[in-house]
């Protein structure tokens, strides 16, 4: 977020955006790519349902996901192991027929239950701080076409730069294929 | 396949997954899709949720008495010590199984005609998982005492749950379940409620979807991690719906009651899970699919492969109960014996046996015949018959193997009381209020992952030109 002004709308820099619609999941694909090319940055695509080839097309690194679940996983497991561990052995003992306090097999669905929880909740809550989301404002809903992006459209956005060539920059996307372009300014709140 | 006289058709002849997808465009998917949603209430919706309701307020009574006067008011007393509650509660939790089965495990073998039931059927997972979670809470006579030795939480008692007892560790399995599929559940809603939000007509609406919506853009940095998510949770969905009624087997398997005591119980009770959990996702498919509209993407292709599922896994469960009977005499253990070949098929609760044996192994043959797995009515009944017969497969464990354990001395019979029948029937209530309330506010579909799947099946025989020649 650009700093905000609460007394004063002087200080208010608002964020602009250009936005642009293609007609089909494989234009904006082409026309990402080829604005990205052109040097724009702070790109994000917006589409009704995930594009195959949305990271290459964007320039994402790899995805972060796999590896947060993957320390969830580890970290429930290990916390379900150990607090059986704890309690079987050192603070509530029960000596039932001279049996062993630490039971490895009578130990394991726990621990598998436990690395699925907190596997499947570091997936759920990774992906909701990695997206930033909830996020109920986004200067991007100031355009009135982008309620469709979550019904049938296809759209480019460009983060654009203090000082960046506005009709320079349509005009670029313009012939990356874009059936339209705007710009979209955040309003001050 | 059978069926000679009418069928000549070719069986692997493909059929279509969206009816008419040619017409169709991403607007006209999602306009379908969402109508039940804006759409006000009809009468038949209203009527049903009379019923449900009034079944609901069953439940309400009943548990309130049962609070109030505690468990005695249950037809359980030794030895049928478990009976109705923990009934309900394996065959709520079977009844689940479908929802993950199909969104997890599906999803992970790419099966493209998953896309347009799971929403459906998560939901009745999450529904289903509710009501059998409400068993075994009433069932410990005071939960708020019970938390003690359910969850581990240190107490001032200064002790823990037995952690080598399988009912622990069934406490750990069905909350996992639970929170799970709700999460992966939610997170295959979000890009559908932003839809919705954006396609609200009123100021509330738009509110209240945008909330739930959490802001969500589409936007396609959030896509890349979103996709790893949702694989990932499926992922882990799958080893966990064949862990969760693996444990609910184990409730029965480690102990040393005949017909409790044996190492088929896991996979035939997973089995007999997605077996019910289909039956149960027919049951509401068939009115859902015309009531709101979903004929089009909710096509005779989804019904029939769900139809081949439950043939399958009834086979899965008929070939369960052939090897308890094959082991029972095989092992030359007289009370096993008695208990499959005479408590079992001729004992005083012979008739929940036959009719489990005539519903979960008699009915769904019909399956091998196109003709009727392809009749709506035909799939409808034998649906509820399924349900019905996996409904006695449970009595037939839980009941019948306890009320004729080893001496005779201690046989005795066992007899539902008014609250037992009424928590049941209740809980069928509170499954069908929930599920109403899914279907008013909720799109039933997916409707991202149609429009998706759209897009794939019209990029598949070829390429769509017009994004290359802007």
């Amino acid at each position: 977020m650009s700093d905000q002004g609460h007394e004063h709308h002087s200080d208010f820099v608002p964020r602009r955006f250009l936005l642009a619609e293609f007609s089909t999941p494989a234009g904006l694909l082409a026309g990402t790519t080829k604005m990205r090319e052109g040097g724009y940055k702070n790109l994000d695509m917006h589409s009704p349902f995930p594009i195959h080839g949305t990271e290459e097309a964007l320039g994402l690194k790899r995805p972060k996901i796999p590896l947060i679940v993957l320390c969830g996983a580890i970290a429930g497991a290990c916390i379900a192991y150990s607090l059986i561990y704890f309690c079987n052995v050192f603070d509530w003992p029960l000596n039932i027929g001279n049996r062993p306090p630490h039971g490895p097999p009578a130990n394991i669905p726990i621990t598998f239950e436990l690395a699925v929880l907190l596997g499947g909740g570091s997936a759920f809550m990774g992906f909701f701080a990695l997206a930033k989301l909830p996020q109920p404002y986004h200067p991007i809903f100031e355009s009135d076409d982008f309620a469709r992006a979550s019904v049938d459209a296809f759209f480019l956005s460009v983060e654009l730069e203090p000082g960046t060539d506005i009709d320079r920059a349509l005009a670029d996307i313009r012939a990356a294929g874009a059936l339209s372009g705007e710009i979209v300014e955040e309003s001050e709140r | 396949m059978a069926a000679p006289q009418l069928d000549v058709r070719d069986p692997l002849e493909p059929v279509a997954l969206i009816e008419g997808a040619a017409g169709h465009t991403d607007k006209t998917i999602n306009d379908s899709l969402l109508a039940h949603v804006w759409r006000g209430a009809g009468k038949g919706w209203w009527a049903c949720f009379a019923v449900a309701l009034s079944l609901l307020g069953m439940l309400v009574i009943s548990i309130s008495w049962t609070l109030y006067k505690g468990i005695g008011t249950w037809g359980n007393n030794i030895p049928v010590g478990w009976a109705f509650g923990i009934i309900n509660f394996v065959w709520w939790i079977g009844i689940g199984h479908a929802g993950t089965l199909i969104s997890a495990i599906l999803l992970l073998f790419q099966q493209k005609w998953r896309t347009s039931i799971n929403r459906f059927a998560e939901a009745m997972t999450l529904f289903a998982v509710i009501c059998a979670l409400l068993f075994p809470l009433i069932h410990t006579g005071r939960p708020w005492f019970a938390a003690y030795w359910l969850l581990p939480y240190p107490s001032t008692n200064g002790i823990w749950p037995q952690f080598k007892s399988p009912l622990t560790w069934d406490v750990f399995a069905v909350s996992t379940y639970f929170t799970i599929s709700l999460l992966f559940w939610f997170l295959g809603l979000v890009p559908d409620l932003a839809a919705l939000r954006d396609s609200s007509q009123s100021k509330m609406k738009r509110t209240i979807y945008g909330m739930l919506a959490m802001g969500f853009r589409g936007s396609g940095r959030h896509w890349a991690e979103y996709k790893w998510s949702y694989v990932l949770l499926a992922g882990l969905s799958t080893p966990l719906v064949l862990s969760v009624h693996t444990i609910v087997s184990f409730d029965f398997a480690t102990s040393v009651i005949p017909g409790w005591h044996t190492t088929i119980f896991p996979p035939y009770f997973v089995a007999g899970a997605v077996f019910s959990g289909f039956a149960m996702v027919m049951t509401w498919m068939i009115p859902a699919r015309r009531f709101l509209g979903l004929k089009h993407v909710v096509t005779m292709k989804h019904l029939e492969n769900m139809n081949k599922i439950m043939l399958v896994t009834g086979m899965f469960v008929s070939y369960g109960y052939l090897m308890e009977h094959f082991i029972a005499w095989y092992s030359g253990d007289p009370y096993e014996f008695a208990q499959f070949f005479y408590t079992r098929m001729r004992g005083p609760m012979k008739g929940i046996y036959w009719t489990m044996i005539f519903c979960n192994v008699i009915v769904p043959q019909i399956f091998w015949s196109k003709r009727w797995r392809t009749s709506i009515p035909v799939m409808w009944f034998a649906s509820i018959l399924i349900n019905v017969g996996m409904w006695c497969e449970r009595y037939n464990i839980v009941i019948t193997s306890l009320h004729r354990d080893f001496i005779p001395s201690k046989w005795e019979n066992y007899m539902p009381t008014w609250v037992d029948i009424s928590l049941f029937a209740g809980t069928i209530g509170l499954f069908s209020t929930l599920f109403l309330l899914f279907l008013k506010f909720i799109p039933a579909v997916a409707v991202t992952e149609v429009k998706e799947l759209r897009h794939e099946l019209a990029h598949d025989p070829t390429a769509d030109p017009v994004g290359e020649t802007h």
